[in-house]
């Protein structure tokens, strides 16, 4: 999957066009622009998969306000840039979240709250929950604590877009670059049921792009 | 005909735990009857929950039925001892719609057959083909740590129990030197001005 308009950078083609006609400046300008704009306007699926889901409203509502960042909630994964998954994740869990994150639209990036997606936490012996979400999905931003406090939350948005607007290498572009490795892993613990089969498969769409 | 005397006459027992909690302990061919009796002769309308003891060491399960009067102020728990292996209970979902879903759990988690009931399929867990999880021997340990590797530890992480000791000892040190510095630091005072207190008394 080469990245797009859609994608950190600018298009490659694009770019030659630019550098045909003498234009390299430009470019960078263009492409410094998008990333500042994009790091301005983060839209966020919440998912609340455990205790941190109760952080979240006051993080969006008129106590902490996090819209005033241009972080606003939005109610479904393809509208949305950013998914925050709040707390552990069941295997159960787990199917469902990788299926909201493939539905989301390239740049798509992930935030994690609290300790157990890192590490498991409290739930590290549990037979039913996974004990390092990055295995599965590429996380960007993991804010600590359990569970973090609104300020923390607030904190990730700005390394976030920090992150955005410097351009850096974002969760979703490991994640088709290394799509073997995280799929394997996922086949691991969900023993292949992982819905849905009848999706089209983004990453091979020139070789016909049928799962 | 009251509780007591009807239980006596069927030689059962009925156990006060507190004020408003009995329980009686039947086995399993009068199970059935009893929780029918008790739910139309003496209004124990509730089915409260079904509960599941894993007793590994004797090799059955005790089975607890809570039941609960309209008004709310008596519990009688109904109490029944099957084996673990092939472990199988009679369906109450008929009587107590309720029990559909308790005896799917039940099934899932200590795989109790329940014959004749509509949906034993997957209740919480998804696709799960091992050992029902709470059986207790199921090794959960085990099965945890072949699913889910610890993560590696940082290439500069330390051992916190070491670095703790250090620690302790570290300060342990600096207390003894100051002691001894202060000591010492008293001492010589003393050396040198011998006669000041000598002085203050006169």
């Amino acid at each position: 999957m080469e990245s797009g308009f859609y994608g950190s950078s600018l298009d490659d083609s694009l770019k030659c066009k630019f550098e045909e006609s003498g234009l390299e400046n430009t470019h960078k300008i263009m492409e410094k622009a998008v990333n500042w704009f994009r790091s301005r306007s983060i839209f966020v699926v919440a998912y609340g998969t455990g205790c941190g889901a109760i952080e979240m409203p006051p993080t969006f509502t008129s106590r902490y306000d996090a819209e005033r960042m241009g972080v606003i909630g939005v109610a479904t994964p393809r509208q949305a840039d950013l998914i925050i998954l709040s707390g552990y994740l069941a295997y159960k869990t787990l199917r469902r979240v990788i299926r909201t994150y493939e539905q989301m639209q390239r740049p798509r990036y992930i935030m994690t709250l609290g300790s157990c997606p890192i590490n498991g936490g409290m739930y590290w012996d549990s037979y039913n929950t996974i004990k390092k979400l990055d295995d599965y999905i590429p996380v960007d931003v993991a804010v600590t604590g359990c569970m973090p406090r609104p300020e923390a939350v607030i904190d990730g948005f700005v390394l976030l877009q920090k992150r955005i607007k410097n351009g850096e290498k974002a969760g979703w572009e490991k994640y088709d670059e290394n799509f073997e490795f995280y799929k394997d892993n996922q086949k691991r613990v969900l023993g292949g049921h992982i819905d849905p089969s009848y999706e089209t498969d983004w990453y091979n769409l020139k070789s016909g792009g049928k799962a | 005909m009251d509780l007591a005397s009807k239980l006596e006459r069927l030689s059962l027992e009925l156990v006060q735990k507190q004020d408003y909690l009995y329980k009686v302990t039947v086995n399993l061919e009068r199970l059935e009857s009893l929780l029918l009796s008790f739910l139309n002769e003496f209004g124990y309308i509730t089915l409260d929950s079904i509960n599941c003891r894993d007793d590994l060491e004797d090799g059955f399960f005790t089975i607890t039925y809570c039941l609960q009067t309209k008004k709310r102020d008596h519990i009688v728990m109904v109490q029944t001892k099957i084996q673990r292996e092939n472990a199988s209970l009679p369906t109450m979902h008929t009587i107590w719609p309720q029990a559909e879903i308790m005896e799917r759990e039940m099934h899932e988690m200590f795989g109790v057959d329940f014959p004749g009931h509509p949906t034993l399929i997957d209740f919480a867990l998804e696709y799960w083909d091992n050992m029902p999880p709470l059986r207790r021997d199921f090794d959960t340990l085990e099965y945890v740590n072949s699913m889910n590797p610890f993560r590696k530890q940082r290439g500069d992480a330390l051992d916190a129990k070491e670095e703790m000791k250090k620690k302790r000892e570290a300060k342990k040190a600096a207390k003894l030197k100051a002691e001894k510095e202060a000591q010492t630091k008293a001492a010589l005072e003393a050396q040198n001005n011998p006669s000041d207190e000598v002085k203050d008394e006169e």
